[in-house]
């Protein structure tokens, strides 16, 4: 599957250049930069969420996409109909009871969601996420307000979920350690372009961008 | 001021015919009005809340312009609507309490609208957003909306019928104030007021207040209870 290149605009201001991207099935990429660099706009775009200048979908025909946004909201109901919100089918209460005690939230399930905690409404958001299978799996951020158990839960739960389902994910972070844990493949965007992309170890090791040579420097201050 | 409560206690214990004529139609115009309001403006308000469409903004001006709509130019223009030289006279709705529903129609439902519209476009944007991210089709969206705004209805609903039971510019102009006909509180205030039986009209005065205070209480209760 191919995201298309295209270019986004804030009114005057260029939020993001992108040349387009092949994704393999079954592959992660970790979407790396500093604030404002374009990371979250390349997600709105490829979920279908923010229309492009070009006006033309990011994703070819056929291509379901998961998107998981930054601030994610938890519907006025129980966390366990949260859940089933986005699954339907026989089995969907107990694959939504699955996912929650994956994530440890389980005890959580008949309790409102607009009482969890910010990591607890984290873990439920990407359990509500992962209901229903899709080719192509974008998180923005999705572990920002986890705590490190958590983080690890999750990021476990997403490879099985990659695995079981054979999607893609693009995997938007600020963590290297979490890029390196999660991802094959790195793409660090910087001032609205892709500087760099390639495989993890090699680019997170190895950088041949000043930009992100720059940028790793930050993580061993 | 404790004359007129117990003038008040008085009128409402001795089931006085017309007092009771009066609160009968004040309820059934507010009650009908309010809710016909509801019924157009949360839709709406919905959806200026949740689309992205060019002259959004505009329409968001619009109705914020109707919401001062000045309830006497709102009479006025349903009186050349329906009166004997208006293009509706064959409908012969000129003082009726059906009239006055539609002229309170016209002066509630902007303002619902706009509550509606300011009240949930924060929730909006965020749960466009992550409904968009799981897939869920607009329909789908746009219902969740209204179930996560329930609050906001409440409001919306309670804003509408104040202002319904408190207005008396419009429902005078097209109503006429007739006695066990189109006469509600407001107007029967202003006709007591103008004969000069102050005590009376502000009798009438609390038994509006006392009846909006039970509907507050109602309305509250029932939002208590479906937030357990």
């Amino acid at each position: 599957m191919k995201l298309a290149a295209f270019s986004k605009h804030y009114g005057d201001k260029p939020a993001l250049d992108f040349p387009g991207l092949s994704l393999t099935p079954g592959q992660t990429w970790a979407v790396i930069g500093a604030n404002g660099s374009g990371k979250s706009t390349l997600a709105r775009c490829a979920a279908g969420l923010l229309r492009t200048d070009q006006g033309q979908p990011v994703r070819g025909p056929g291509c379901g996409c998961g998107y998981l946004p930054q601030e994610t909201y938890p519907f006025r109901m129980r966390v366990l109909r949260n859940l089933l919100l986005n699954g339907d089918g026989p089995g969907a209460r107990d694959r939504a009871e699955a996912l929650l005690a994956r994530l440890e939230i389980a005890p959580l399930a008949g309790q409102k969601a607009q009482r969890l905690s910010g990591g607890e409404a984290a873990r439920m958001a990407l359990a509500r996420l992962l209901m229903r299978p899709y080719d192509l799996l974008i998180l923005d951020e999705p572990t920002a307000a986890m705590d490190i158990r958590g983080t690890l839960l999750a990021e476990a739960l997403v490879q099985d979920y990659r695995r079981e389902t054979g999607c893609a994910v693009l995997w938007i972070t600020h963590s290297l350690p979490q890029a390196r844990r999660t991802a094959d493949r790195v793409l660090f965007l910087c001032d609205g372009r892709v500087a760099e992309a390639g495989p993890a170890d090699k680019l997170l090791a190895a950088p041949d961008s000043p930009a992100l040579r720059q940028f790793l420097e930050f993580y061993t201050l | 001021m404790a004359s007129a409560v117990r003038q008040a206690l008085a009128l409402v214990l001795s089931g006085d015919r017309q007092l009771l004529n009066i609160l009968g139609v004040t309820a059934r115009m507010s009650i009908t009005s309010s809710l016909a309001a509801l019924l157009i403006g949360v839709p709406l308000g919905l959806l200026l809340a949740f689309c992205r469409f060019r002259g959004r903004q505009l329409l968001v001006i619009l109705n914020r312009t109707l919401m001062g709509l000045p309830p006497v130019v709102c009479g006025l223009l349903c009186y050349m609507l329906f009166s004997g030289v208006g293009p509706f006279r064959s409908l012969k709705l000129m003082f009726t309490v059906e009239l006055m529903i539609l002229a309170q129609v016209i002066l509630i439902t902007p303002l619902i609208v706009g509550a509606m519209e300011s009240g949930a476009r924060p929730t909006a944007a965020r749960l466009r957003e992550t409904a968009g991210g799981l897939g869920l089709g607009l329909g789908r969206t746009y219902l969740l909306l209204l179930s996560e705004c329930r609050y906001q209805v409440f409001s919306a609903y309670l804003l509408g019928f104040s202002r319904a039971i408190a207005e008396v510019g419009a429902v005078s102009m097209v109503g006429g104030a007739i006695a066990y006909k189109t006469n509600v509180m407001t107007t029967a205030i202003m006709n007591y007021t103008n004969m000069g039986n102050f005590s009376l009209g502000l009798a009438l005065g609390l038994i509006l207040l006392a009846l909006s205070l039970l509907l507050n209480l109602g309305v509250t209760l029932l939002q208590r209870g479906l937030s357990k």
